[in-house]
């Protein structure tokens, strides 16, 4: 059997339209998509941002409180859960969050930039 | 010394999870025929399938042995591991994820290249990202190296090999596509192999009711406790290294379109946070009940022998085969991921691209990081992982954030800025590795605080003094990077 080596196909998700890629390039196409980094700049420093602030809150509390880290639940030392579990759900949040809103942004500039 | 575990069960346990590998890999073969199927996967990877294959392939030996050693060694400081090796996925997602998938550049020297319109970026970023790869390969055939001489008994040198010749077989038979579905197969696996036994010591725990002999928060090292500089250094390497590591950032191009890249890294961020509960279940379990692993230097075999030495009999050699064969998942999708994303960049820079280049790149980046392995002794393994997570955050990390996010970056900056942190951080680790571990200063020790932000300087900098360069194809590059892909009909 000989195998013949084709090149890949372009992917199906990005048929990119000439007329769509001339809209953008205009000046008043521009002025949607800078709107759009922009706006996914901001929520991304937002989101990480508050994510540190909770991630540096832990330890601080921790060291407020000192009675909390030899409280214990079911056995395990409180600090323990605190820093080995509890901050995977924030993580979990955070990037939900992120996603929801992100891809809202990104419905928003369509809808500009399609009734244009 | 005597293996802590039958030599038949670790050497049965390399032996399947070798053979797993090459059939799932050979599986792949069948249907990976193109140029693309070999570096990317043809771009029709399932979101589930990709998180798991992301996972399997970011478990390294550093996650699956290195991090319950450190939580044994160094308590609740070493938690900042297992935190900041997840929380780098959601810095990844918040900045990278999307805006890489639709760049449709298949390696990271790619995307510098089209971003900045330069052949020299590009030579630059890939020697950075060989660099990257090279080093982080080390510490997994040192790990392989370590589990084989704990468990097994043979001489060290069988356990890297080993590694590096499945490696090479599957990677040159392949590619990408086959290595999707053994990535995936090796997180499930490295789940398991961990979950098992932990559920196994704590109903025996909870069954017999013994008494801790310590408790958490002892000391048994009698090292001093890190400080907030090394805690806030070592945050800062894995939150902004993950974001560079070129295995895990090839793996976003398998993504469909932008918004699956999104939803592949949520669903990976959740596999980490489950999978990273077992070695801190591991650490804390070792610090109470058998303290005395900390003090006989095998730390970083303590998942390895924690089975063995709280449960015991034949269950407890199942177990232990059950550990072993977790680990060697790791050795092997880590070194694998990597070689895969090193041949990729190899191959198309040295070697002129194509299947065959593929290959030998292939040979060619592992080969040189075993000759590394057989020089260089096993340091601590999450200790030497965190130091390439501080390499890639102050070379590969700036060029792609300001690549993405910042219409100024112009070639020169990028290459200043990657040159600088590649300078100030290997020369900090070579600094280090020089001086031995308890001479180091600790802001040499632990170096990005500083090389990372000098990194950032310096690339903004240059790239004002050198405004004229910012390339002609930049605002069109920015949109395609930003604007959402056309929706398909039926999503309408």
């Amino acid at each position: 059997m000989t195998r013949v080596r084709v090149t890949a196909p372009r992917s199906a998700a990005r048929p990119v339209t000439d007329t769509r890629e001339a809209a953008e390039e205009s000046d008043a196409g521009q002025v949607f998509v800078r709107s759009l980094i922009r706006s996914q700049l901001r929520l991304a420093l937002v989101v990480g941002g508050g994510f540190l602030l909770i991630l540096c809150a832990f330890p601080l509390l921790l060291e407020a409180a000192p009675g909390l880290a030899d409280t214990r639940v079911a056995g395990i030392p409180f600090d323990w859960l605190l820093l080995g579990a509890g901050i995977y759900p924030v993580m979990a949040l955070s990037a939900w969050l992120f996603i929801r809103t992100a891809a809202r942004n990104e419905a928003r500039y369509r809808d500009l930039a399609e009734d244009k | 010394m005597n293996p802590a575990v039958s030599p038949a069960v670790g050497v049965a346990a390399l032996a399947v999870v070798s053979l797993a590998t090459a059939v799932i890999g050979f599986y792949g073969l069948r249907i990976s025929r193109t140029t693309g199927d070999f570096y990317v996967a043809s771009r029709t990877v399932r979101p589930w399938w990709n998180a798991s294959a992301i996972g399997g392939e970011y478990l390294s030996a550093a996650s699956f042995l290195g991090v319950a050693g450190l939580i044994l060694l160094s308590g609740t400081d070493a938690l900042w591991f297992p935190v900041g090796y997840t929380a780098g996925y959601l810095m990844l997602l918040l900045f990278v994820a999307a805006p890489l998938r639709r760049s449709g550049a298949y390696t990271i020297p790619d995307f510098t290249e089209a971003r900045l319109d330069s052949r020299a970026v590009r030579r630059v970023t890939s020697l950075a990202v060989v660099v990257v790869g090279w080093l982080y390969i080390v510490p997994q055939l040192q790990g392989a190296a370590l589990t084989i001489r704990i468990t097994t008994g043979l001489p060290s040198w069988v356990g890297s090999v080993a590694v590096v010749v499945v490696v090479c077989l599957t990677v040159v038979a392949g590619g990408m596509r086959s290595i999707t579905f053994v990535q995936a197969f090796q997180y499930w696996l490295k789940l398991t192999a961990l979950a098992v036994p932990a559920v196994f010591i704590a109903f025996v725990l909870a069954g017999n009711g013994s008494p801790a002999i310590a408790p958490a928060s002892i000391n048994p090292t009698g090292l001093a406790p890190a400080g907030p500089y090394q805690n806030i250094s070592l945050l800062v390497a894995l939150l902004f290294g993950t974001l560079g590591l070129p295995h895990v950032l090839v793996r976003f191009y398998t993504n469909p379109d932008g918004q699956s890249a999104r939803r592949t890294t949520l669903i990976v961020l959740g596999l980490l946070s489950v999978f990273y509960l077992l070695p801190t279940a591991y650490g804390l379990a070792a610090r109470m009940f058998a303290p005395g692993l900390a003090r006989s230097g095998q730390a970083d075999a303590v998942v390895l022998l924690l089975p063995a030495q709280l449960i015991g009999g034949t269950a407890g050699d199942l177990l232990s085969a059950l550990v072993v064969a977790g680990a060697f998942a790791a050795f092997l999708s880590t070194t694998s991921g990597l070689v895969v994303s090193l041949a990729g960049v190899i191959s198309q820079d040295v070697l002129g691209g194509g299947v065959r280049g593929f290959r030998l790149a292939a040979v060619i980046s592992v080969v040189v990081p075993l000759g590394f392995a057989f020089m260089t002794d096993s340091l601590a393994l999450a200790g030497s992982v965190g130091l390439v997570f501080a390499f890639t955050a102050s070379t590969v990390c700036p060029v792609l954030l300001l690549g993405i996010w910042w219409r100024g970056l112009t070639d020169a900056g990028a290459i200043a800025g990657m040159v600088t942190g590649g300078l100030l951080c290997g020369g900090a680790m070579i600094y280090s590795a020089a001086l031995g571990g308890a001479g180091t200063p600790f802001w040499v020790a632990q170096p990005a605080a500083w090389t990372v932000p000098a990194a950032f300087a310096v690339m903004v900098l240059v790239s004002r003094a050198t405004k004229g360069r910012v390339p002609k194809t930049m605002s069109r590059v920015m949109t395609r990077l930003h604007t959402p892909e056309r929706p398909l009909v039926t999503d309408r």
